[in-house]
């Protein structure tokens, strides 16, 4: 069925087999290769490293990466005497429940944007895309206040709906690409044996949209878990925080603590990059949806 | 100190819990409304779709309308720290703020259009390489070769590590002392570039960590784009006698666009109005790494003159707008999307 | 059901009488404080609330001052500002303007405190803040291992700081982003960052150009400095003993004692050769603020706490415990703190320092001198400039105050 299929002709690869390419020319495009990687990872080990040094040094001038009196010091320090695992925690509840919301109301919405025309669509998603250009700084202050008014402040409701309603017009647009793909043909033939319009979209549409679904809930995961500036504003009390303001907080004004920050960055940084890593075969799909007919 | 205690977590629990409780209890009550307004007193055929959106568009009216519209309202006062309790409102006031803005200074020394001349170019640069490293890679990548997983993983680091590490991280490595750049310029003789403190390289240094934090996005989108592209196209291609450039350049080129375009939109979009990587790494808080977000925030937060900033926002957002529907206009690129 | 309400209501009743009875007074202190003095807060408040059983103090940390600023001004726009807060003196200008904290003149007795802590927060003919510690001035510390005797003044300070500086190690390390490090020379030079009326910057003078210059001098001709040097790499040489002095704050104290211990030593900041004069750091110290607004109970709770740590015994508990100096006359006089060296030293310094300007316009001065400062010291711009460049900075920082 070709909707069967559709899952694999995304992952059908039209790669280039690099026939009668000489060895000369493979091994330059390997060295490339090679030395991108190295850009784009040394950062990362130098955080690796600065976490494992004693003391709070980021002020050394040996580049090793394991240094020589590595100690696992920094890692005991943030886990046992900072709220670490505590901001962890804030962030997962909130960054849960949110993908988990977000998900809901764009998938629905999504739906209504696909398959009817109702007055106000084009505009619509028009004001949808221009969403995302609004500066951030533009509305902190606004939301603060109205969070005060219904007491949503230093709380896991305020900073939880702020989160789920911020992330519905990028999701709003992902699925409905990823809807528009799904032919009609479906849920007409589902219709004549009987089933409702909101029993086609549980029962065919849904189903066939679990890419696309995976794709959002992880889109709304990282952009909840790794914000800053939102959190900055609705959290204002240390026992609240999420992870980027914990880190923040260890990053004083004049005396930031190294040791702590990075080795709070490496146990923060492992597990979404592994997460990352694990999805990126849906996220390579994911956004090249719609460009991919048929 | 805090800590992680059970206590804790139950409490965590029941207050998400009832706020999901309220949510769905006030979805139900939007429902029926819409359900009574536009299905029973209007009859419309369209009360279905608006059922399905009403809760989004709910918390869009209360996160995103709600908020532009004080801040509409705002950039017709003059509220400040001297006028922050009782503060005037009237149109005169407002004029005067969007005058100012042309006028006067934003912060200290830097005025506007510099401002939004640094931010296009801050854009523009950025882009470029954004474009060029992932479009090179990825066509690196496209090829049956061993290791190619390996690479791939590897190369998407920067977009898995959370921007504020990365930030932080590389604001880091521009130390005049220790920073790996320093360290391995004094190594070879050459003079250490001094970061923090010059304008030219502290913008520079900015540009640095964004290319390096955005050349995985793109690479991912190419690659897939490509992916896409029936190898027929290069045998036929290659059959009539086509160069490999030729074949870039008619085949490839032409194919890739539908992918790019969004692609570049949003890169457009996401750059111009990058806060984190301009505002971290200007550690010494350089007016001349300043693009417009980030004077935004300083006016607001560090200046307070609330009044005028609200303004000053309006402006940005205009801006932008007109160049993201430019470059839609010219590029025809969001066809597909609309219909 | 008519039974259960009733029931209801005449619960409801007794819980009001019994909340009316036990009359809980509770307050919400933000602290800019960390590590030992919140370690301090904490204690202050425990002990008190033991006191006062009715009255009980929630103690909120702000990451730095910079953050309880924007939160208290966020906070009181929309009505949820805290009670008191523990911040710093330069607070008062930006929270005055925004007529946003309460003035305490009639609401305590100011004469128990010393006179130049009250000057700083005193604004247009009131005072708003009462001290808690005094001081917060720069002084230069020494290592006694490295150079046995503070230099006197500044000739001798280059003379000497030559000698030090090889190898990789420095006579002289100072924070050299920050116009605070800077004001004390210009002091030295005779200089001052405001005119007579505390409100119109005077920052293109002959004095300013005169500091400028003598901080580029000694980093590119004495070359006593490192080429760049911000506060983490200042204090990480000095406490490797990789820098012979240092000019830092007395918040830098305990840290560096407990590195050091008795190799520390306390010092003025050199006098200025060309001029004879000594430089003059700023002084200002830790206030306690009261939101606008407070009143009837919360009010007198606050005053209880505020005398509570404003006694003698309290404050030279602080003193044992941060090495500030008290901001109370009687415990400036005590012997605990004219017979410790490092103590003694320190009040030596403040003694010619000079309070600094808490005026709102003051954020223009500090946010002009500061890039300028750091063009001069990357050698990208002449003093001359430099100065004309911040004056223009401030004078249009101030007009945009409007």
């Amino acid at each position: 069925m070709k909707n069967k299929n559709k899952q694999s002709n995304i992952y059908r690869f039209f790669i280039s087999p690099s026939r009668g390419d000489s060895p000369f020319k493979r091994m330059a495009i390997h060295l490339t290769l090679i030395i991108a990687c190295a850009i784009a990872v040394y950062p990362v080990l130098r955080i690796i490293s600065v976490s494992l040094r004693p003391g709070d040094r980021l002020l050394s001038t040996s580049l090793a990466i394991i240094p020589k009196d590595a100690s696992l010091y920094s890692y005991y320090r943030i886990i046992f005497e900072k709220p670490f695992l505590l901001w962890l925690w804030n962030s997962l509840a909130i960054t849960v429940t949110t993908a988990f919301i977000g998900l809901i109301l764009a998938s629905t919405s999504a739906y209504a944007f696909s398959r009817w025309k109702f007055p106000g669509r084009v505009p619509g998603l028009f004001f949808l895309l221009t969403t995302q250009m609004i500066p951030a700084a533009m509305l902190v202050v606004p939301i603060y206040i109205l969070a005060v008014r219904f007491q949503l402040i230093n709380s896991y409701r305020g900073l939880a709906l702020a989160y789920s309603v911020s992330s519905v017009p990028f999701s709003i647009w992902i699925l409905k690409g990823y809807y528009d793909t799904i032919p009609r043909e479906l849920e007409e033939a589902a219709k004549i044996d009987g089933a409702s319009q909101m029993g086609t979209f549980f029962r065919i549409i849904l189903p066939l949209s679990t890419p696309a679904l995976a794709i959002v809930f992880l889109f709304n995961f990282m952009m909840a878990w790794n914000d800053w500036i939102m959190a900055r504003i609705m959290l204002q009390r240390e026992n609240m925080f999420t992870w980027p303001l914990g880190i923040w907080t260890l990053a004083g004004q004049f005396r930031v603590e190294w040791g702590a920050f990075t080795a709070a960055s490496i146990l923060v940084a492992v597990p979404v990059m592994a997460l990352f890593l694990y999805s990126s075969k849906w996220l390579i799909s994911g956004l090249t949806l719609g460009s991919v007919k048929g | 100190m805090e800590a992680l205690t059970a206590e804790v977590v139950v409490n965590t629990i029941k207050e998400l819990g009832s706020m999901v409780l309220y949510i769905i209890l006030g979805t139900i009550i939007l429902e029926i409304l819409v359900y009574l307004v536009l299905g029973k007193i209007f009859k419309s055929k369209y009360t279905l779709p608006y059922m399905l959106m009403i809760a989004a568009i709910f918390g869009i009216a209360m996160l995103v309308i709600y908020p532009i519209g004080y801040e509409v309202r705002l950039a017709f006062t003059n509220m400040s720290l001297r006028h922050f309790r009782s503060y005037t409102l009237s149109w005169a006031q407002g004029l005067k703020n969007f005058g100012l803005i042309f006028s006067e200074p934003v912060l200290k020394q830097i005025r506007f259009f510099p401002l939004l001349f640094r931010t296009l170019l801050w854009t523009a640069v950025n882009l470029v390489f954004h474009l060029a490293g992932g479009l090179g890679l990825a066509i690196l990548l496209n090829r049956q070769m061993r290791g190619r997983g390996f690479y791939r993983a590897l190369l998407v680091f920067p977009w898995a590590v959370p921007q504020i590490i990365a930030v932080l991280a590389w604001k880091g490595e521009f130390h005049y002392e220790y920073g790996f750049i320093n360290v391995m310029l004094k190594s070879i003789g050459m003079q250490p570039i001094q970061w923090m403190i010059s304008p030219f390289w502290n913008f520079a240094a900015a540009c640095i960590t964004n290319i390096w934090l955005g050349i995985p996005f793109m690479m991912i989108i190419i690659l897939g784009g490509l992916q896409s592209i029936p190898l027929e196209f290069y045998d036929a291609a290659e059959i009539d006698g086509a160069s490999r450039w030729q074949q870039f350049r008619n085949i490839t080129l032409p194919l890739l666009k539908p992918v790019l375009t969004p692609a570049v939109v949003l890169g457009i979009i996401w750059t111009f109005n990058n806060f984190n990587v301009p505002y971290m790494i200007n550690a010494n808080e350089l007016e001349t790494t300043d693009i417009l977000v980030t004077a935004l925030f300083r006016s607001a937060f560090e200046y307070h003159r609330y009044g005028f900033s609200a303004a000053f926002a309006i402006i940005i957002f205009i801006v932008l707008f007109i160049i993201a529907s430019v470059y839609i206009r010219i590029t025809h690129g969001l066809k597909g999307a609309y219909e | 059901m008519k039974k259960f309400l009733t029931v209801l209501l005449v619960l409801v009743m007794l819980m009001g009488i019994v909340s009316i009875a036990s009359a809980k007074v509770n307050l919400v202190l933000w602290t800019k404080e960390g590590e030992e003095a919140l370690d301090w807060n904490k204690s202050l408040i425990e002990e008190f609330m033991k006191a006062n059983p009715n009255i009980t103090i929630e103690l909120v940390k702000k990451t730095n001052v910079e953050v309880l600023r924007e939160d208290f001004l966020t906070a009181s726009l929309a009505g949820a500002a805290p009670d008191i807060l523990w911040t710093v003196s330069d607070h008062a200008g930006p929270f005055v303007a925004a007529d946003i904290v309460e003035a305490v003149d009639t609401l305590f007795d100011l004469n128990i405190y010393v006179d130049s802590a009250m000057d700083a927060v005193k604004l247009e003919g009131k005072y708003w803040g009462i001290p808690i510690s005094n001081g917060n001035q720069l002084m230069l510390l020494y290592n006694k291992k490295l150079i046995a005797e503070a230099p006197k003044d500044t000739d001798e300070l280059l003379a000497v700081g030559k000698k030090l500086t090889t190898g990789g190690n420095y006579a002289l390390v100072w924070n050299q982003t920050e116009p605070f490090w800077l004001v004390p020379w210009l002091g030295g030079f005779k200089g001052k960052v405001f005119a007579e009326d505390g409100v119109t910057p005077t920052l293109n003078t002959p004095e300013m150009i005169a500091t400028l210059k003598f901080l580029h001098d000694m980093k590119f001709d004495a070359k006593i400095v490192p080429p760049e040097c911000d506060y983490d790499a200042a204090d990480t040489l000095f406490k490797e003993g990789k820098a012979a002095m240092i000019i830092n704050g007395d918040w830098s104290i305990s840290g560096y004692v407990s590195v050091l211990g008795d190799d520390l030593g306390v010092a003025r900041i050199p006098k200025v050769s060309a001029t004879g004069e000594w430089p003059k750091p700023y002084t200002s110290g830790v206030y306690f603020m009261l939101t606008k607004g407070i009143s009837g109970d919360k009010l007198k709770a606050a005053q209880d706490f505020i005398g509570f740590v404003s006694s003698k015994e309290k404050q030279l508990e602080g003193v044992k415990l941060l090495n500030r100096l008290p901001a109370v006359k009687e415990a400036l006089e005590d012997p605990l703190i004219t017979e410790n060296p490092i103590l003694k030293g320190s009040a030596d310094q403040m003694v010619v320092g000079t309070p600094m300007p808490t005026v709102l316009e003051m954020r223009c001065n500090w946010d002009s001198m500061k890039p300028e400062m750091l063009a001069v010291l990357a050698d990208t711009k002449s003093p001359e400039d430099a100065a004309k460049l911040m004056q223009s900075s401030a004078e249009s920082c101030i007009k945009s105050l409007e």
